[in-house]
């Protein structure tokens, strides 16, 4: 680790340095350098380094077609987020601004903006590198170099550039558009394009925040704390249930080990959306195990499985161990072999009971050897969309809680539905913030705590 | 003598009474496990003409037909055309994100570059925001592109490949467990990164890229969400996860419970036999990245 | 000039953006339910042929919820033609997914339809959408040999009980809770302005009816018969449920020759006297999206104009049996001989038609009735207890229209 510094100041110091080294670039360049500060890659180019010159050529023209044809006119209205109304003439509908596609575009050109003037930069590094290398009597490298380094020292680029990208558009950008949008007023009664929609600060915090009747706070703290709840159950029932399944199974004198882990393993293999969907039918009010019991004469009403907060509650946890236990127990399976066998043979001719042996062997080695694994469990868990929303869509719903919340969402399941089913995005967007910030702070607060990890130099 | 001997057979018995015991256990574990699978295939074959669609309150069926099978089959619906989708989604997006995942896992196991770790954290927290909170952005971005409604199995295939870069964890532990020395040895005889990617670390990494490519492969059958959100309005571009939920979720569709169960089995059995055959490989995966964290 | 701009930014914008589009100019996508998809699809093919030759159909299945919430979700990627069920009305207005009913039509629209109908067309003083069914609404299913007295609930549930079956209603549901609520005589009403905006709420959930309903749900969820739903499909023990038209088929194959059904019972009220159930008498209609192109608007205008005509609401009928709107459609043989629209018909008298609603009544009701099955209000309950629950439900309604 590197010893802390201040950000500010190291960032202050830096871009200084940076602005110097630009400076002196162009003082002490040729006027192939200094043309270069205008159009991009021509230093490059008039020294016969056609890929890289024709590069970074490409990449300015691309910029301003990009500026011209599209981006300015959503940049321009970024501010407003758009001011023209949709309006009729005699029956038609003549759209105005779509508020959605200014701000998506708008960030996009910000975004373009950035990389261009990274780029500007690279291209003035370049230059003075070339210049620096021709003084010291040296060639340049050839083009067919340059581009063979690209299967070879800058290998990692040509492997990058794709998922690169791919992330950038398909994850990064809608993330700072939906962190934009908790800044806005995007809902039901200002949807794109009919309607415009424009910033509001942080009055969408303010209404997290708001404990009042018509407020998200008090339905936000028990979704919030139905979700934390469920994450440790989630989490450490099927942890420890499916080490002790896999302990069984793999018991000495117990066999059709394969078997028995087949069968475990189907839930895996069958897509939720039918096991989990038939399963909810099963314990449905009049389904079938409600209608066997009482076939049987063991109750007489319905257990209310699903329509009691509590009891839902319960069965959610329940079923998901049905699916975690043989996640879990594959995952044991494999770990518990690496224990040493002598460590158990010399505990057994202590007097070690079975348990005294799990407590104090098996289970310190596991949560040493797993413990990240269960942080990214729990943070998983966090977010478990399948199994609440095939099961009961956050349903039983109560007048205790307000905004389409009910007793068994998590928060994403209840972003989902302010998200399709009320088109709040601006609130959606909100809680979406929310939950990255719990997720952030619990990782961050459990990272440092775990064993293995304090052992490890990096955290790779 | 005799009392060791006494000593073991006790021993021997109490040994015996346990396994009975675990036996036991096993045994209702595997009845509740089982319990939901027999009561979908059961409901399969219920007979629609004689004790129709719906839900009913008992297990086994009065009378067994193909009835519910031969519904999807005679055209009646577009199950077919959702099927063929969702193998064709699933096929391409295995493919893209196997190769994605092994580009960025290569390269961030095996190459020190500029922004290597910058890349690593920035990508842990982007990972922390909830996946659905960017579908409405996505919808529109799609849109732009016209891969929405009528181009939507592109459009899925491209969502659920261009961030699968981000999922290296299990696939770049698993690299990182490959000795170095064998990179060294081949970079000293002069092959270049890119060849000993292609003919040393691939040909090496067969489990981790079975495993990559099998839970790729079986994530779109259960898409439901995304697909559902991309695709509105299009039935031709719906997959059998979209398709079918709206038989049990919608009012739309009365009777159509058993064929749900239908449904359910034909997209159930080949993906778990797929599953069950590469089962070896999707053990070490997850062991691996267990570990790993 | 203009124009000759106009034409040219038109063609950059053609080329630019995918073929798809420019094919959908002369293509009018239709949204219904999938039972009717082949129907509809007939009788638009052979219309738009007829007097269109140049445009054509599509016709996607996506049910009547599906349909509002898709065209909310992207307008422009919507149907040019969809039919909703009229609690979403509000919510299309105000998002811009509906057009006004071309000026033309409105007046035949008045005349042939019935006035309920009509009025579930007007989002304030303008026409948004045209009438399809009149049907919308809902009565009581049972099983003859289960049920020996329809009229009265506490007879249907202790019929049930006794038979070992099951009473379905799906009390969480703020459209059949209305039944109590409205039965007993408190009321709950909005008023919007031309955009579907609400403007005022009238509503009198916290009073002595409002009580009385609310103690009437407690004590039917706690008859062991009760199973909260509506739907015949996912029912598995039906002894009785209250549900609408749309599911006679399905009530028909699941109940056989015990079939029966007949308008809403009356109950008994914790203050001793008897009322009737009410409810909501409601419609399906059929929207046109705003257009961009004018050529486009008037195709889609006839063709919706055609769709809910008595004619094709009769064939309709003939088809997938949804009660008409129209007026002569509803005098037909077919019709009147109904057993289920007659039993509706029955109900029709006690019920109000109904007007638009926030989206967020509808959700604010799931939370009460909820409650209710989930035992945070019981008997027990005291009523000051329960009367503050009005009370607050009462306050969040109004606020709706603030």
């Amino acid at each position: 680790m590197e010893k802390k510094t201040n950000p500010v100041v190291s960032g202050v110091k830096f871009l200084g340095n940076d602005l110097r080294e630009i400076g002196t670039t162009f003082k002490e360049g040729d006027w192939k350098t200094r043309l270069s500060y205008l159009i991009m890659g021509f230093g490059p180019l008039s020294r016969g380094q056609l890929v890289k010159g024709l590069s970074y050529l490409l990449m300015e023209v691309l910029f301003f077609v990009y500026m011209v044809c599209f981006g300015w006119k959503y940049f321009s209205k970024f501010t407003t987020l758009g001011t023209v109304e949709t309006t009729k003439q005699h029956r038609v509908t003549v759209y105005g601004d779509n508020s959605f596609l200014i701000l998506l575009f708008g960030l996009l050109t910000i975004i373009a903006v950035l990389a261009l003037i990274f780029l500007w930069r690279l291209n003035v590094a370049e230059n003075r590198k070339e210049e620096l290398l021709l003084k010291s009597g040296k060639t340049l490298p050839s083009n067919k170099k340059v581009l063979g380094s690209l299967l070879d020292a800058n290998f990692d680029k040509t492997l990058l550039a794709l998922p690169v990208t791919g992330v950038f558009v398909f994850t990064v950008l809608p993330i700072l558009f939906m962190i934009c949008v908790a800044f806005t007023n995007y809902d039901a009664n200002h949807q794109s394009p009919t309607n415009l929609f424009t910033w509001v600060g942080l009055d969408n915090f303010a209404n997290l925040l708001n404990f009042g009747s018509s407020g998200f706070a008090l339905t936000f703290f028990k979704v919030l704390g139905w979700t934390l709840v469920w994450a440790l159950f989630a989490t450490f029932t099927s942890y420890f249930l499916g080490m002790a399944v896999a302990i069984l199974i793999n018991k000495k004198g117990i066999r059709f080990k394969k078997l028995w882990r087949t069968i475990l393993v189907m839930t895996i293999a069958v897509p939720q959306f039918v096991s989990l969907l038939y399963i909810s039918k099963m314990f449905a009010a009049d389904g079938l195990v409600n209608s066997y019991l009482m076939k049987w004469g063991w109750i007489r009403t319905a257990i209310p499985f699903w329509t009691d907060a509590n009891l839902a509650r319960v069965m959610i946890i329940l079923i998901n161990i049905w699916i975690g236990i043989p996640y879990m127990m594959l995952i044991a399976t494999g770990l518990l072999m690496n224990i040493p066998e002598d460590m158990y043979e010399s505990a057994r001719i202590d007097g070690a009971s079975p348990f005294a042996m799990f407590r104090y062997i098996t289970l310190p080695y596991m949560l040493f050897v797993t413990g990240p694994f269960l942080l990214t469990q729990f943070t998983g868990n966090l977010n478990n969309f399948n199994v609440i929303y095939l099961l009961t869509q956050g349903k039983p719903q109560s007048i205790a809680l307000s905004d389409n919340a009910g007793q068994t969402d998590l928060l994403v399941t209840w972003l989902y539905k302010m998200t399709v089913n009320d088109t709040n995005y601006k609130m959606a967007a909100v809680i979406g913030i929310m939950v990255f910030i719990v997720t952030a702070v619990i990782s961050l607060v459990v990272y440092g705590m775990l064993p293995s990890v304090k052992s490890e130099e990096d955290f790779q | 003598m005799n009392n060791k001997s006494e000593n073991f057979a006790s021993m021997k018995r109490k040994q015996r009474i346990g396994n009975a015991f675990c036996y036991a256990l096993l045994v209702l574990i595997s009845v509740i496990w089982l319990f939901p699978f027999v009561g979908l295939l059961l409901q399969s074959f219920r007979s629609y003409a004689t004790e129709y669609g719906g839900m009913v309150n008992y297990l086994v069926p009065k009378n067994f037909s193909l009835d519910n099978y031969r519904f999807l089959f005679t055209g009646e619906t577009n199950f077919l055309r959702w099927y063929g989708n969702t193998v064709v989604i699933a096929i391409f997006v295995s493919i893209g994100q196997t190769i994605f995942v092994l580009c960025v896992s290569y390269a961030l196991s095996r190459m020190r570059f500029k922004g290597r770790d910058f890349l690593m954290r920035f990508w842990l927290i982007l990972g922390m925001f909830p996946g659905f909170l960017t579908l409405i952005c996505l919808y529109f971005l799609l849109k732009q592109m016209g891969l929405t409604q009528a181009g939507a199995v592109p459009g899925l295939i491209l969502v659920a490949v261009a961030s699968s870069g981000m999922g290296y964890y299990v696939c770049k532990g698993y690299f990182d467990t490959l000795p170095m020395a064998l990179d060294e040895a081949a970079r000293l005889d002069g092959a270049s990164r890119a060849r000993i990617f292609f003919e040393l670390t691939i040909p090496l990494a067969k489990p981790i890229i079975i495993y990559t490519a099998l839970v790729a492969f079986m994530a779109p059958w259960c898409d439901f969400i995304m697909a559902s959100y991309i695709a509105f309005g299009h039935d031709s571009s719906y997959n059998v996860a979209v398709a079918m939920q709206r038989w049990v979720f919608t009012n739309d569709y009365q009777g159509y419970f058993t064929r749900f169960c239908a449904g359910g089995v034909l997209v159930a059995v080949p993906v778990t036999l797929l599953f069950m055959f590469l089962q070896k490989y999707y053990v070490e995966g997850v062991t691996g990245g267990a570990v790993k964290g | 000039m203009k124009n000759l701009s106009k034409v040219l930014m038109g063609g950059m914008v053609a080329t630019l953006i995918a073929s798809t589009t420019v094919m959908a100019d002369t293509e009018v996508k239709i949204w219904v339910a999938d039972a009717t998809v082949e129907f509809t699809k007939e009788k638009a093919e052979a219309f738009l042929a007829e007097n269109y030759p140049d445009y054509s159909v599509m016709v996607e299945a996506v049910g009547e919820g599906d349909a509002a919430q898709n065209m909310l979700t992207d307008v422009e990627a919507g149907a040019d033609i969809y039919i909703f069920a009229q609690d979403q009305m509000s919510r299309l207005v105000s998002a811009g997914a509906l057009e006004e009913v071309a000026p033309d039509n409105v007046p035949v629209v008045t005349e042939s339809n019935d006035a309920g109908s009509v009025s579930a067309a007007m989002v304030g003083d303008v026409m948004y959408a045209y009438p399809v069914t009149s049907d919308n609404g809902y009565f009581l299913y049972y099983d003859k040999s289960v049920v020996t007295d329809p009229t009265s609930l506490e007879a249907v549930l202790a019929d049930c009980e006794a038979a070992g079956k099951s009473f379905y209603m799906e009390i969480n549901s703020g459209w059949y809770q209305t039944a109590y609520f409205f039965g007993a005589g408190a009321q709950l009403t909005y008023d919007t302005d031309d955009q579907g905006n609400f403007t005022a709420c009238n509503t009198g959930y916290a009073s002595e009816q409002g009580l009385v309903a609310l103690k009437e749900m407690i004590e039917v969820a706690s008859s062991p018969a009760f199973v909260n739903g509506s739907s015949v499909g996912s029912a598995t023990n039906i002894g009785a449920i209250v549900d609408g038209t749309w599911d006679a088929t399905s009530a028909k194959e699941v109940l056989g020759e015990n079939y029966a059904c007949a308008k809403l019972p009356s109950f008994t009220g914790a203050d001793g006297a008897t009322y009737q159930l009410s409810g909501f008498g409601g419609f399906k209609l059929l929207g046109v999206k705003p257009q961009e192109d004018e050529a486009k608007l008037e195709v889609c205008d006839a063709l919706a104009a055609y769709l809910s005509s008595g004619e094709v609401q009769a064939a309709r009928y003939d088809a997938v049996a949804w009660g008409p709107s129209n007026l002569e459609a509803q005098k037909s043989e077919a019709v009147q001989a109904d057993e289920a629209l007659s039993a509706l018909a029955e109900q029709l008298a006690y019920t109000i038609p109904q007007g638009q609603y926030p989206g967020d009544y509808w959700t604010l009701a799931t939370g009460l009735g909820d409650s209710i099955i989930a035992g945070e209000l019981t008997a027990e309950t005291s009523d000051e207890d329960l009367m503050a629950a009005l009370q607050e439900f009462e306050n969040t309604c109004i606020s709706y229209a603030e």
